[in-house]
């Protein structure tokens, strides 16, 4: 009787498996979605259209609708974005890859802009520092001209400048 | 009209030679006959790129298909405003294009009412010619644009069908007006350092030149993004392509010219620095024009490869060695600076910061731009530098800039103080928190939208708190209503109210921006004949696929019925055009827009049985950001009215010279 039940239960199991399976196939994938689309932009496509596969459209290039299956069989087996990255980066080098690694001497592409700013940042506060201090040295502090000051000296100089038209 | 069209090319470069030599030994022997020989051949020069354009033209509104150019860029069936337009669709037409305007610019200026019987009039003749010279050889010896071939093909090649959208009428133009305006800058600051001239005439003189460069440069891009986002079917507006990316770099550079030369305005200060950019600046258009011709880049641009970028580079090249040249052997003349700062807070210092991080930006571009260069020449290994890098270098530091713009207008000039800054900023920051918490408890939790909008909301309190002071200042004095005291109080003060406006639009385009990178969502489905698809909060309904035929392209279109909240928006119907002579279909897409977002419906294939796939896009905020451009237009056309107020031809104290 045992056995029965377990016969059935297996059984039971390999019809509910099969259903699965079978919803599963049919199951169209989004190539669009957000999950997808963070794995997919880290790869460009080689077919010239100059787009990442997220972007490059499968039902006018082959490459990408192959290289797009390819990606969703990984990440079906669990894979993410990192280790697919890695994956392709080990068989076709940097070069598939959108940006840069961060490491190694591609790491200057991402680091050289900030240090950069960073030293030039750093100049310029000693450049001013340096006029701060000529002025100090120089003279006193001249009165401080507030915002409201500074545009109704701006104005009386703009009718200033209307009656000296009307007149001259 | 072979003859007559290379005639004019010919002759054209030979004027622009001899025009560029009278000048220069007009200057050098002090003959004024022969200055004025020279800038009658300026005229000279324009009348020949006239009527070169013409016979273009001409050539193209009739099918000359014997003419490469005609052949490869248009044929018989194609509107009559395409067969126009193709004349900036290849290389040789769109030089051709860019010489017309340099030699209308430049009979602008020789010629022009302000600077008559100026000394620096010949000096800068002679540099915009050096430029005429360079572009006359492109196209008598290098981009030829009226070749004639063997054999007459019966038909033209056509034009690529991407091309053929009214953004792409005028995105080539106002993009060409704006590299071209930035000579006219160049070339001022050039003849003043020539003449050792270092006061700020030269900047008061090309102000709006180099407001009006800066706003069709800005056109220039944003037409490009405008003709992407309905053109490419790909939902997106900027891709840092390094095409773009050569225009955007001068748009940096010349955005962070026009807030230095205030301060050499104000101070006298920064005269180097100012020289130096509008330098980078020129320079960066003619290294873009290389990067473009050249094909050393992978590009979406499809410009045929030749050598013509090499020819860019090396005038590139010439161009900056000679303008550092000049640079250094003024520069004890240009060091004396006059003018010092008070304080690390005030106008003067933001103005630098702004500086640092619009140049830094330009940098980092350029550099991601190179880097694949770079790195193929350091380790062999030539690297894509695309998207996810640009946006993430260049985010923060456009952010620090929108920051920098919103703190601008509420500090002083001179010296802020910390009661002046607290009484300034402490109820807009208030304000700005609040935003910002407020966008968290409504839903918005992305870091970069919470703080982009949190910063946008104190630049739009900060332009507030500036008009709204100025107008009450302004009613204290004169008691006017407060309409009329705004209208009068920006008309008097065009530059600073039109420079407000610009904010103003950048600020909408970079909320449009935020928006539509940080919320856009996307959906590719495939759905049966009567089926649905549903995005957000909108419902889909595929009712209907059919084919037609316009002219010699067939288009398979969609019926697809959109509903919004189970409210009927109406029935779209996205395409795809297979063109009769060109091999890559087009996807025409179907955009419902509207202040909130677009919905994007791509038509992308269908199957025998009815089934179609469609890739649906709801982007957010788009309209904002087609909104801010039209604001940039508008401050910027502001800025530059020829107003009844402040309109003063700057007078001129520089070197005298026997020559004029």
């Amino acid at each position: 009787m045992r056995n029965k039940i377990y016969l059935g239960l297996l059984l039971i199991a390999f019809i509910f498996q099969g259903s699965i399976l079978h919803a599963e196939a049919k199951e169209e994938f989004d190539y669009k979605s957000p999950e997808f689309k963070a794995v997919a932009q880290q790869f460009a496509c080689t077919c010239g259209c100059g787009q990442d596969h997220y972007e490059c459209d499968p039902n006018t290039c082959q490459l990408t609708k192959d290289f797009k299956a390819d990606l969703v069989g990984m990440m079906n087996k669990g894979w993410d974005k990192d280790k697919i990255r890695q994956y392709y980066v080990n068989i076709y080098g940097e070069e598939i890859l959108t940006a840069p690694e961060k490491n190694g001497f591609s790491l200057t592409a991402w680091v050289l802009p900030f240090v950069a700013l960073g030293t030039a940042g750093g100049g310029l506060f000693f450049v001013i520092r340096k006029w701060v201090k000529r002025k100090g040295t120089e003279e006193p502090v001249m009165e401080n001209q507030t915002t409201e000051e500074e545009v109704e000296g701006e104005i009386l100089s703009s009718i200033i400048d209307e009656e000296r038209k009307k007149y001259l | 009209m072979y003859l007559f069209a290379n005639a004019a090319i010919y002759i054209g470069f030979a004027v622009a030679i001899y025009s560029l030599l009278v000048i220069t030994l007009g200057i050098s022997t002090k003959n004024q006959k022969l200055i004025n020989s020279g800038k009658g051949g300026t005229i000279a020069l324009l009348v020949c790129t006239s009527l070169a354009m013409l016979s273009m033209f001409y050539l193209l509104a009739t099918s000359q298909f014997q003419f490469e150019y005609v052949k490869d860029y248009t044929s018989s069936e194609l509107p009559i405003i395409y067969k126009l337009t193709a004349l900036w669709a290849g290389n040789a037409g769109s030089l051709l294009l860019w010489t017309f305007f340099l030699t209308l610019y430049t009979v602008m200026i020789v010629f022009s009412r302000k600077l008559k019987g100026n000394p620096m009039v010949p000096y800068i003749s002679a540099i915009l010619m050096a430029n005429a010279v360079f572009f006359f050889f492109i196209l008598g010896f290098v981009a030829k644009p009226f070749v004639l071939l063997d054999k007459v093909p019966l038909e033209g090649k056509g034009l690529n069908p991407m091309l053929q959208n009214p953004g792409m009428i005028i995105h080539p133009v106002t993009l060409y007006l704006g590299y071209v305006g930035l000579a006219i800058p160049f070339a001022f600051a050039m003849a003043a350092l020539i003449m050792k001239n270092v006061d700020d005439f030269w900047i008061k003189m090309t102000r709006r030149w180099t407001i009006i460069a800066w706003l069709f440069l800005s056109l220039g891009n944003i037409f490009g993004g405008q003709w992407a986002y309905v053109e490419l079917g790909w939902g997106g507006y900027w891709a840092w392509d390094p095409v773009e990316n050569a225009s955007f770099m001068p748009w940096l550079t010349a955005t962070a010219f026009l807030h230095s030369v205030m301060i050499q305005e104000r101070k006298n200060m920064l005269k180097i620095w100012n020289i130096c950019l509008i330098i980078v600046s020129y320079a960066l258009t003619l290294f873009g024009t290389f990067l473009v011709r050249s094909g050393v880049l992978t590009s979406v641009h499809a410009f045929a490869n030749s050598n013509l970028g090499l020819y860019f580079l090396i005038f590139m090249a010439i161009a900056v060695i000679g303008a550092l040249y000049v640079l250094m052997s003024r520069y004890n003349l240009l060091k004396r600076s006059a003018g010092e700062f008070q304080s690390f807070v005030s106008k003067e210092s933001s103005f630098l910061v702004n500086n640092l991080l619009l140049v830094g930006a330009a940098f980092a571009v350029f550099w991601g731009t190179i880097f694949p260069l770079v790195s193929e020449a350091v380790r062999g290994t030539k690297v894509t530098v695309g998207l996810p890098f640009f946006n993430k270098v260049e985010a923060p530091i456009l952010l620090s800039m929108m920051f920098v713009m919103a703190v601008c207008p509420l500090l002083a000039w001179q010296r802020s103080s910390v009661k002046n800054l607290r009484k300034n900023f402490l109820i807009p920051a208030i304000l700005a928190v609040i935003a910002m918490v407020l966008m968290v408890v409504l839903g918005i939790q992305k870091a970069w939208a919470v703080i982009g909008y949190g910063v946008i909301t104190l630049l739009f309190i900060t332009h507030f708190l500036e008009f709204y002071r100025g107008v009450m200042a302004r009613r204290k004095m004169t008691k006017e209503k407060p309409l009329t005291a705004l209208y009068r109080l920006m008309i008097r003060n065009r530059r600073r109210y039109g420079g407000y406006i610009v904010h103003l639009g950048i600020a909408f385009i970079t909320m449009g921006i935020i928006g539509s990178q940080n919320y856009d969502v996307e959906t590719m489905k495939t759905v049966p004949l009567g089926g649905s698809l549903e995005i957000n909060n909108y419902r889909l309904n595929y009712e209907r696929l059919d084919q037609k035929r316009e002219g010699i392209n067939d288009i398979v279109y969609a019926d697809v019925t959109v509903f919004k909240n189970g409210k009927r928006l109406g029935t779209f119907q996205p395409e795809k055009v297979f063109y009769g002579n060109w091999e890559q279909p087009s996807s025409e897409v179907a955009i419902i827009s509207s202040m909130k977002e677009d919905l994007y419906i791509v038509l992308s294939a269908w199957e025998d049985d009815g089934k179609a796939t469609f890739v649906v896009k709801v982007n957010p905020m788009m309209n904002w950001l087609w909104m801010g451009s039209f604001m940039i237009v508008i401050g910027a056309l502001f800025a530059v009215w020829n107003g009844k107020y402040g309109n003063v031809t700057p007078r001129y104290t520089g070197v005298r010279k026997e020559v004029a």
